[in-house]
């Protein structure tokens, strides 16, 4: 079922459905209201094409964002009961006026709700009051515009649904790991995932894990496989994982956003949401669009290797994504200098045009990586 | 054709920027305290303390590109691994600094203490300061300006002004230096004034014929990125301004034929300033006004000057970090520039759509349709990359702004 239909069914269960980007919304926050967040990305099975969105964005966008305008304008409006977005990117903050513009255009109207994440290190300026106020507003702006109210005892429950699906996103890595399964369709479920309500994506991720059951214990199962990690924005599509898988390279590790990067903090259980997400934001695991957390972020990546016992990383460039582009030279260079090696594929994820050349690319790198 | 007479504050530009370099390479190497920042960092806090100086990557990147030298420099970026889908002037700043300065007309800038970035213009800006971060094992501070799309809120001014005392404390701290604030209190003060003669010098475009040329105005833009705060930058504007009221005033005008009067959105090209505004001017055009330029001294969704009051320094600093065109909404812009079409009897808008610097560009197609709409006037979308010009074709370029001066033509003839 595609990102879509997923929508639909939703609304037609009564739910109301809030879109929310960039990656790391306070979902809890959400479950708490009894609204349903839906993070807003790997929708290209919604379309193949973006019109709409090409008469407002640039062909040197990333297409992440015209993916999302093409989405808001074509069927997010009529699916969607509001739009959650925090700061993120250069090109992200100037969306939220065209999607307004147009959808009161179309006839519609779609409540948008915009939190100020502070990005400076908490070392540098405590922000606490600031995000503190900036959280309980997000909270008022959601009873005012779509008559919710904000229950504690539903956020601690949030909380806990949210990181029993955490730890189970972790168990299913682990075993993508260990060559139990396919990078492919963990990372189908997880996208998939995105439009589920939270109970939902539990119990999607479970029948993952029963699918793919854990290995005998024998730590050597698989080992022939070379092991790289995978880091980008989104996972690369099926093309290319399949010639990665194919070239005889395991993913033992990512630290793709919208995966790893999404799953790996499990904040403890707190019931006043300012405490919990200052702890949830402040002490994220580090990603590119998280401007306080670029110091740890070379040490995170270094650590992944070592635990994963990783030959390589593979940088799965999101073309035009400066956030990510600014970073790739200092990790590669680091990371070469401890012997571990890498390889930087760009892709867009509208075409697999480019897939032929880059699946010779990953084969070299694979046998590099193996000798 | 545009005159391209050398005057008197053309002569005193060159020389003050010289001069600037060059004291910023001394005062350096005798010890001051060398801070990197980003444009909109309130370089008037600096003056607070005894010898703290500082150096501005990006305003060296665009006199690099204006000296024909940004894509030497862009290229080293990109042999070391930097895309070339990123930012021209960030490319050429780490291209500079990848040896040490060599063919930057100013030796590059001095090694620093202190990088200060800040995510208002764009949070590329705070990944690129980054690089030098790593790279060079200097501290950087961060400082983070909510977007607006709205007119600034008091809860956001309130946080960027905790920001600055925290910068203030973290060079008291690395630099042993004690921050003196009635010395800010004067430097804006002088900014103000600075500003006040810079907005006069802007004014002279709404004579008919235009007694500048937006080219004139990006040229004269550098002291506000390097020398805000100083009697430079007051006697600076306050020259620029007086001369063009008396040029205006003998009737010496840059495009004496003046038939169209176009208005550009985005960073200067520098490549192109001289090409460019020859080439309008062979056909009665003058670029006569700009946002880029129009912006500074304000703040978001208007072009007039926002006074200093003499109060607070802190606050002033903080309530113009939304000024310039890049963190602000499209609503805003879109005032704003409607506001100054207005004013100065624009007859067509250039678009300047611009690879190198997405937070300037995206939301143009919507402006474009808007101004279409609200004002009814031509405009055109062209491609500029403004410090890199490998991007950019002379000749897509020209084709349409002559299909503009043509829809221009034809809409008066109708
Ligand atoms: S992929 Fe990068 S540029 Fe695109 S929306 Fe995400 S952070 Fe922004
Ligand atoms: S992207 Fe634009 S705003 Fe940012 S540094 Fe480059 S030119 Fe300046």
């Amino acid at each position: 079922m595609n990102a879509i239909k997923r929508l639909r069914k939703l609304q037609g269960e009564g739910k109301k459905i809030v879109g929310c980007f960039p990656l790391y919304p306070p979902v809890e926050l959400f479950y708490a209201m009894e609204l349903v967040p839906v993070v807003l990305w790997g929708l290209t099975d919604a379309h193949t094409q973006t019109p709409k969105s090409d008469r407002h964005l640039q062909n040197y966008t990333c297409f992440v964002a015209r993916d999302l305008t093409e989405f808001i304008l074509t069927q997010g409006h009529a699916l969607l009961d509001g739009i959650f977005m925090y700061n993120a990117c250069d090109t992200l903050r100037n969306l939220p006026e065209i999607f307004i513009k147009e959808t009161k255009a179309s006839g519609g109207s779609l409540p948008l709700i915009r939190m100020h994440l502070p990005m400076s290190p908490q070392d540098q300026t405590d922000s606490s009051k600031y995000f503190n106020d900036e959280i309980n507003a997000v909270i008022r702006s959601f009873t005012e515009d779509l008559g919710t109210s904000f229950s504690s005892e539903r956020f601690e429950e949030g909380i806990r649904l949210y990181n029993r699906m955490r730890k189970l996103a972790i168990f299913a890595q682990h075993r993508v790991a260990r060559g139990r399964m396919g990078f492919l369709p963990f990372a189908d479920t997880m996208r998939n995932a995105c439009f589920m309500p939270v109970g939902e994506q539990v119990s999607a991720l479970e029948s993952l894990l029963r699918m793919y059951p854990e290995d005998s214990g024998d730590p050597n199962d698989s080992k022939t496989d070379t092991g790289v990690i995978l880091s980008g924005i989104l996972p690369p599509p099926p093309s290319i994982i399949a010639a990665i898988e194919s070239a005889g390279m395991r993913v033992v590790g990512n630290d793709i956003a919208s995966l790893h990067r999404s799953y790996a903090d499990i904040p403890a259980p707190e019931s006043d949401p300012c405490e919990y997400y200052r702890d949830f934001y402040f002490h994220h695991t580090p990603c590119s669009t998280l401007l306080f957390s670029g110091d740890r972020r070379l040490q995170t990546l270094m650590d992944m290797v070592d635990k994963t016992g990783a030959m390589g990383v593979i940088f799965v460039g999101e073309k035009f994504c400066e956030y990510e582009y600014f970073e790739f030279p200092y990790l590669e260079k680091e990371l070469r200098k401890k012997g571990v090696k890498t390889l930087r594929i760009e892709i867009s994820m509208q075409d697999d045009a480019h897939a032929g050349g880059i699946s010779s690319r990953i084969e070299a790198f694979a046998e590099m990586t193996a000798s | 054709m545009a005159k391209f007479k050398k005057t008197e504050s053309g002569r005193n530009l060159s020389r003050i920027l010289s001069k600037g370099y060059l004291d910023l390479h001394t005062r350096a190497s005798q010890g001051a305290f060398v801070v990197w920042i980003a444009i909109n960092v309130p370089a008037e806090l600096f003056a607070g303390f005894e010898n703290v100086v500082y150096g501005v990557p990006e305003s060296h990147a665009a006199m690099n590109a204006g000296k024909g030298v940004g894509a030497i420099q862009c290229e080293k970026a990109e042999r070391i691994g930097y895309s070339m889908d990123l930012c021209s002037y960030a490319r050429i700043d780490i291209g500079c600094v990848s040896d040490n300065g060599k063919d930057s007309p100013s030796f590059g800038l001095p090694k620093p203490d202190l990088l200060v970035s800040d995510n208002n213009n764009c949070s590329l800006l705070v990944k690129w300061f980054e690089v030098h971060h790593r790279e060079m094992g200097v501290p950087h501070f961060i400082i983070d300006v909510p977007f607006c799309y709205e007119p600034q809120q008091k809860k956001d001014r309130d946080y960027i002004i905790a920001q600055f005392h925290g910068l203030i404390q973290t060079i008291e701290k690395m630099s042993g230096q004690r921050f003196d604030p009635d010395r800010v209190s004067e430097a804006v003060a002088s900014t103000n004034q600075g500003i006040s003669h810079w907005k006069r010098f802007l004014s002279f475009a709404g004579h008919r014929p235009s007694g500048i040329t937006a080219f004139d105005s990006f040229v004269h833009m550098a002291p506000f990125l390097t020398m805000r705060g100083t009697s430079e930058f007051v006697n600076h504007y306050k020259l620029l301004a007086d001369e063009t009221e008396q040029r205006v005033a003998a009737g010496d005008f840059p495009v004496k034929n003046e038939k169209y009067r176009l208005f550009w959105d985005n960073i200067a090209p520098w490549h192109q300033l001289r090409n460019m505004s020859d080439s309008l001017a062979a056909h009665g055009a003058n670029i006569v006004g700009a946002t880029y330029t129009s912006c500074i001294g304000s703040v978001e969704g208007s072009f007039d000057m926002y006074p200093y009051d003499g109060g607070d320094p802190l606050e002033y600093c903080a309530r113009t970090q939304n000024c310039y065109i890049c963190p602000h909404g499209l609503n805003l812009r879109s005032k704003a520039m409607r506001q100054a079409v207005k004013r100065l009897n624009i007859d067509g808008i250039v678009f300047a759509s611009n690879r190198s610097c997405k937070p300037y560009s995206v939301t143009q197609m919507d402006q474009q349709r808007t101004m279409t709409e609200k004002l009814g006037i031509p405009s055109v979308m062209i491609d500029v990359d403004h410090a890199d010009v490998r991007k950019y074709s002379r000749q897509s370029t020209f084709t349409r702004l002559e299909a503009l001066i043509e829809s221009i033509a034809a809409k008066r003839a109708a």
